[in-house]
């Protein structure tokens, strides 16, 4: 790694400047597929694909001639998916992990630019909520591996805040459930709604970040309800899913004060998208991902094409920045496909859900 | 999502009234027509659901009766939910495949048990017990008869609406209580908690809880106390709990002695066939001193003359299922069959109506031995398995039990029959399996597990 660090016009354009999507592609494939800035990992992995990254790929569905190589992420090097180009390991913010449901961690790096991006995102969503600056933030989410903790620490910095912690790992909470320890997943859950409790009691709290099953939690416990309708402002809940009904039953009944903005997102794209703010009523739950850098297609898994506009499909995802690119990556959600706003690349998804799982399969004997 | 135009909509009744989930599932009829949707709701109702019954109060016992009596009514003649008691029967019999006839017989078990479920539930009181500590009788010291809880949930089944006549007994003893429907009939319920809260339960007394599967456990764990209707896989996962009843398979059975089995062929055959062979109750099972041949053949005789017919017809009789489905019972039975003698059935028993979906037929298969592993092989339709029984034998076969009909004079028999912890009920001679009257018990009384005693005595 040279000590230098290469500078792109358009991969490094100022963070309040878009640059167009074909302009951003063929940036990002002379990037990571030139010798002397892509990665070693994208550099050996280039011998195996069938077209030329450099020469083939030009539009947003050129990225479907990539392979999903998520799976390869579990044992490469982290060294190896840093490109060339960034000069040192100063320009590294962090390596971060998946959640580890489908197997081993998935590894990516991310990059301080790239966070620099997001986080800048991630404020004007924020302040396009009309959420607060300067009040204290409360996380019941994972830090660790996870680059969810990350983000919230600058996030809440930026803003002026204080940012109140708790420590969460997912992944015990998976083997407690893998293992059919419910019962240990749900002591575990009461342990963080505990120290969440003592948090919201003694301290400022004006925005609070959790994922949707912790907050079906503290939703049980009438006194914190009542807390956090007095002292917070915004929720912000991402992590997992949460249904339509659910996301009205908060809306409405239990914390009808407080804005409600999901978070919709992947390890795998360093970040994702944010709620839209519903301007229309319909009480839709619609996310923009931070085009052109992350962008979203819905498809049916069955041929690969999109599914229309208003129809349920399987989420594909794509990551193209400096510091990383993650092409055509099938998640396990499925999601409703909306049309982008103005400018977006790809589509924007609704009503994100698990892939269906089938249950009451039937039972033949037996009279019930 | 809007609802599709004509479709019943099915929505969960909850604390605060009917709540209509913009996650609905499609109940569709035997033929796989859409008929209604089903509100399912997400587990934070249902915690918030299962709060609100705890803060609840409790009606004084003479209000929870009377309310009961007219449930009942309501339920089995007025206009509920905008269905008329025609509507309903017609739905449930064109969704759940259940004979008309069978539910119309249905609605007035269940009106008979809301109005006599005060007197039943009195009659599983302990003689030494009184019903309030304010008796005189607690001056000197008595034990009085109190609930072990007050919130008491329920996995419902759809394979009879006449399942739903039990739980009433909870109300009656002053629990609030959650019913969370099958998915395949969930008309019946809905029907009746919607008819209770006319009577004058309040909404936060008795809800109406659909859940996907996911969900379901959270109705269980909210509450103090829960029934949970299932086959061997239910029964594994709450069979010792001590906060869960299961109400498992039924596995009834007949038992015969004697040469004389030709006059008790009506009992036998409606044992099998009554209630479309859907019920717990229906006879799995018959077992035969002597040669079974001859018992099996004249059976099979029988039930070979019904016709096969839409449930909603007034003289259907039989069960019927969608194609797929009714397809898979019939490779279930056949492939369970193997090494038996088929008497009736052993082509198939699948007979289709034309409209995607098909008659279940009787199915008579005769066993070789009385312990043969068939024999425990409950199937939602008229299906026998008739075996060879000798005294040798003993009752080891006839073990596992809801009910036995034993058609025997042997008093020792009957006795150890009645003594076999695992058999749930004893029809001694020309009482079919599906004998039920309020006032008896089913699977021992509901209340003794919703019930406790205490001592109070007072200066």
């Amino acid at each position: 790694m040279s000590n230098h660090s290469h500078v792109d016009r358009v991969l490094d354009c100022p963070m309040d400047e878009t640059p167009g999507a074909r302009e951003l592609l063929e940036a990002a494939m002379q990037w990571h597929f030139s010798p002397e800035t892509g990665s070693p990992f994208w550099l050996e992995r280039a011998k195996k694909l069938d077209f030329d990254p450099r020469a083939d790929v030009h539009t947003f569905d050129d990225l479907k001639l990539f392979p999903n190589v998520v799976n390869e992420l579990r044992e490469v090097r982290a060294e190896d998916l840093i490109p060339r180009g960034y000069g040192s390991f100063d320009d590294l913010y962090g390596v971060y992990e998946s959640g580890g449901t489908t197997g081993a961690p998935k590894r990516v790096v991310c990059m301080n630019d790239w966070m620099e991006r997001w986080l800048t995102f991630s404020q004007r969503k924020l302040d396009e909520r009309g959420c607060p600056r300067n009040v204290n933030w409360l996380a019941l989410m994972p830090d660790g591996p996870h680059i969810f903790g990350a983000a919230l620490r600058e996030g809440a910095r930026r803003s002026g805040g204080i940012l109140f912690t708790i420590d969460m790992d997912p992944r015990w909470v998976k083997k407690c459930i893998g293992e059919g320890r419910a019962e240990d997943a749900g002591r575990y859950a009461e342990h963080l709604v505990n120290q969440a409790r003592h948090l919201l009691e003694t301290q400022d709290v004006g925005v609070m970040i959790t994922t949707p099953p912790l907050l079906e939690r503290l939703a049980q416990d009438e006194r914190l309800v009542e807390l956090i309708n007095r002292k917070v402002s915004l929720i912000q809940w991402g992590g997992a899913h949460m249904d339509a009904d659910t996301r009205h039953l908060f809306r409405t009944e239990v914390f009808p004060g407080v804005q409600l903005q999901g978070a919709y997102g992947s390890t795998m794209i360093l970040g994702g998208s944010l709620e839209r703010v519903d301007t229309t009523g319909e009480d839709a739950c619609v996310f923009d991902p931070l085009s052109p850098y992350i962008s979203f297609s819905v498809i049916d898994p069955a041929t690969g094409e999109n599914v229309p506009y208003g129809e349920r499909g399987q989420v594909v995802m794509n990551h193209i920045s400096k510091g990383m690119l993650l092409p055509n990556n099938l998640e396990r959600d499925t999601a409703v496909r909306m049309r982008p706003p103005e400018g977006q690349l790809g589509d924007s998804v609704a009503q994100v859900a698990p892939v269906a799982s089938f249950d009451d399969a039937a039972v033949i004997e037996g009279v019930y | 999502m809007e609802g599709v135009q004509g479709l019943v909509q099915l929505d969960a009744l909850g604390p605060g009234g009917a709540f209509r989930a913009r996650n609905r599932l499609t109940v569709p009829d035997v033929g796989g027509t859409p008929v209604a949707e089903l509100s399912l709701v997400p587990s934070l109702y249902v915690q918030r659901s299962m709060a609100a019954l705890h803060r609840a109060g409790t009606l004084p016992a003479d209000e929870r009766a009377a309310a009961l009596e007219r449930a009942g009514r309501i339920f089995a003649t007025a206009t509920v939910g905008g269905l008329t008691p025609q509507e309903y029967r017609a739905l449930v019999s064109r969704c759940s495949g259940l004979p008309v006839a069978v539910v119309t017989a249905a609605a007035e078990i269940v009106a008979d048990a809301a109005a006599q479920a005060r007197d039943t539930t009195s009659q599983a009181r302990p003689l030494g017990a009184v019903d309030h500590w304010n008796d005189p009788s607690t001056r000197q010291g008595r034990a009085v008869w109190t609930r072990r809880g007050n919130v008491f949930a329920v996995h419902a089944a759809g394979n009879h609406p006449g399942v739903h006549a039990l739980w009433l007994e909870a109300l009656a003893l002053g629990y609030r209580v959650a019913v969370r429907p099958s998915r395949r009939e969930p008309f019946t319920p809905h029907r009746l908690v919607s008819a209770l809260r006319e009577a004058g339960f309040p909404d936060d007394h008795v809800v109406l809880l659909p859940t996907d599967h996911a969900v379901a456990d959270g109705v269980i764990k909210g509450a103090d106390l829960a029934m949970v209707y299932g086959g061997d896989e239910v029964m594994k996962k709450y069979g010792g709990h001590p906060t869960v009843l299961p109400q498992g398979p039924g596995r009834s059975k007949i038992l015969i002695t004697g040469d004389d089995w030709r006059s008790h062929l009506d009992v036998i055959v409606d044992s099998i066939g009554d209630e479309g062979g859907t019920a717990c109750v229906n006879a799995t099972a018959v077992f035969v001193e002597g040669d079974p041949a001859p018992v099996a053949e004249a059976i099979a005789d029988r039930l070979s003359a019904i016709p096969s017919l839409p449930p909603q017809d007034p003289k259907a009789v039989l069960p019927v299922q969608p194609v797929k489905e009714a397809r898979a019972v019939e490779r279930c039975l056949l492939r369970s069959a193997e090494g038996t003698t088929a008497r009736l059935g052993g082509d198939g028993i699948v007979d289709e109506l034309g409209d995607g979906s098909a008659v279940l037929r009787p199915a008579v298969f005769q066993l070789p031995r009385g312990d043969a592993r068939q024999a425990g092989i409950e199937l939602g339709f008229p299906c026998v398995w008739v075996a060879p029984w000798s005294r040798a034998d003993g009752i080891e076969p006839l073990k596992n039990s809801l009910v036995l009909t034993a058609i025997t004079e042997d008093e020792q028999l009957i006795g150890q029959l009645v003594d076999e912890p695992t058999i749930s009920n004893v029809h001694v001679g020309d009482r079919p399996t599906y004998w039920m009257r309020p006032g008896t018990p089913h699977d021992g009384y509901l209340a003794e597990f919703l019930m406790r005693t205490k001592t109070v005595v007072r200066d």
